[in-house]
């Protein structure tokens, strides 16, 4: 079996492992508040459209990764911190029954899709 | 109905068609093996492998947690860890040694508490914690549960027969990156005194997705009732 880069460097590893401490400083921090870009993603991406331009708070920072944008491509040049953010279901969404306004939502995206609030 | 349409009880196969996507799955595969990625032993050797896995070191992950607060925080601290002590090594005992793209190797305990109930969804296509849980059921797959369970949880929550109150929080974890969650629910009264063993059996995979919650009345290898047709055909 023939190897890619990004094999051999995982293997015994683990992904997202191997990318540790290859994204640099990460710029976010747990509890920072955020908002979704809406970047474009003409060719390939995870963040979902529902969460595009929503806010959302930082809870944790999960790993370091290519960020799927580049990773379909095979590239794993550079690295990113993967957060995992919090929403409201009532910021997502508009008819969300404000009695159940405790409802909460929470998923991973990549340093680029996120701006400071 | 006339006597030609009748019906002539000749089986006729469940599924007579494939998909584009298995055409395609079928398409990519053999021009890996051509191609030299991989071959045709290193693909059965996978698929075989695949289907050792189920849910039961995911369930007694749960019950040691339950049983033994230390656990119960490996589990949150390093879930990969605290899966060795199940038989489960994300890294290692896959054939690929290093995890594919839909199981990565960063899973995550999700702890519901009095307050919280955590539901996992993967809105993209079916992204799920396989080294600890098996293959995914075909509903956890479909378009309908991945896209009513971000925006509907409480209907489809209940639709699988689980009504939270209102003071409980219904927290939906979209599973569209790298991370694999597991749902640990709380323990069920009734359960006093049970050993590893009992409480191993009653978290379900349902359970451990986070659309039903454990009882001690019910256990992952009950008999399923069998409702007899109120109008059965033909005969």
């Amino acid at each position: 079996m023939s190897k890619s880069h990004h094999v051999e460097k995982a293997t015994g590893i683990g992904d997202p492992q191997c990318f540790k401490g290859e994204a640099g400083k990460p710029k976010f921090g747990v509890g920072d508040k955020v908002r979704i870009r809406n970047l474009p993603d003409i060719f390939y991406t995870r963040s979902q459209m529902y969460l595009r331009e929503a806010e959302a708070t930082v809870v944790k920072l999960v790993y370091e990764s290519p960020p799927a944008e580049d990773e379909a491509w095979d590239n794993t040049d550079s690295p990113e911190w993967f957060y995992s953010v919090l929403f409201r279901q009532t910021d997502l969404w508009p008819d969300y029954p404000q009695k159940f306004a405790g409802d909460t939502l929470e998923t991973e995206l990549s340093e680029r899709w996120l701006e400071p609030l | 109905m006339s006597k030609s349409d009748k019906h002539d009880h000749n089986a006729a196969p469940m599924v007579d068609e494939i998909s584009d996507f298995e055409v395609l799955e079928v398409a990519v595969r053999e021009l890996c093996i051509e191609k030299g990625l991989f071959t045709q032993e290193d693909h059965n050797e996978w698929t075989e492998y695949m289907h050792t896995l189920g849910p039961l070191p995911a369930g007694r992950l749960v019950a040691k947690a339950w049983l033994d607060p230390e656990y119960k925080q490996l589990c949150i601290d390093d879930p990969v860890k605290a899966s060795l002590e199940v038989g489960i090594d994300w890294i290692n005992s896959m054939p690929s040694k290093f995890g594919t793209p839909s199981d990565y190797c960063n899973p995550r305990i999700l702890v519901d508490t009095p307050t919280l109930k955590h539901v996992v969804v993967c809105t993209l296509c079916s992204c799920y914690p396989r080294p600890i849980l098996g293959q995914s059921p075909e509903w956890y797959r479909t378009p309908n549960y991945r896209r009513r369970m971000v925006r509907w949880p409480r209907q489809v929550l209940s639709e699988f027969g689980l009504q939270l109150p209102e003071d409980v929080e219904i927290r939906v974890a979209d599973s569209n990156q790298k991370t694999r969650y597991v749902v640990m629910p709380i323990r069920p009264d009734g359960t006093e005194g049970w050993t590893e063993d009992q409480l191993t059996e009653i978290v379900t995979r349902d359970c451990l997705i986070g659309v039903a919650l454990p009882r001690a009345d019910r256990k992952a290898d009950d008999k399923r009732p069998i409702h007899k047709a109120v109008h059965p055909y033909g005969h």
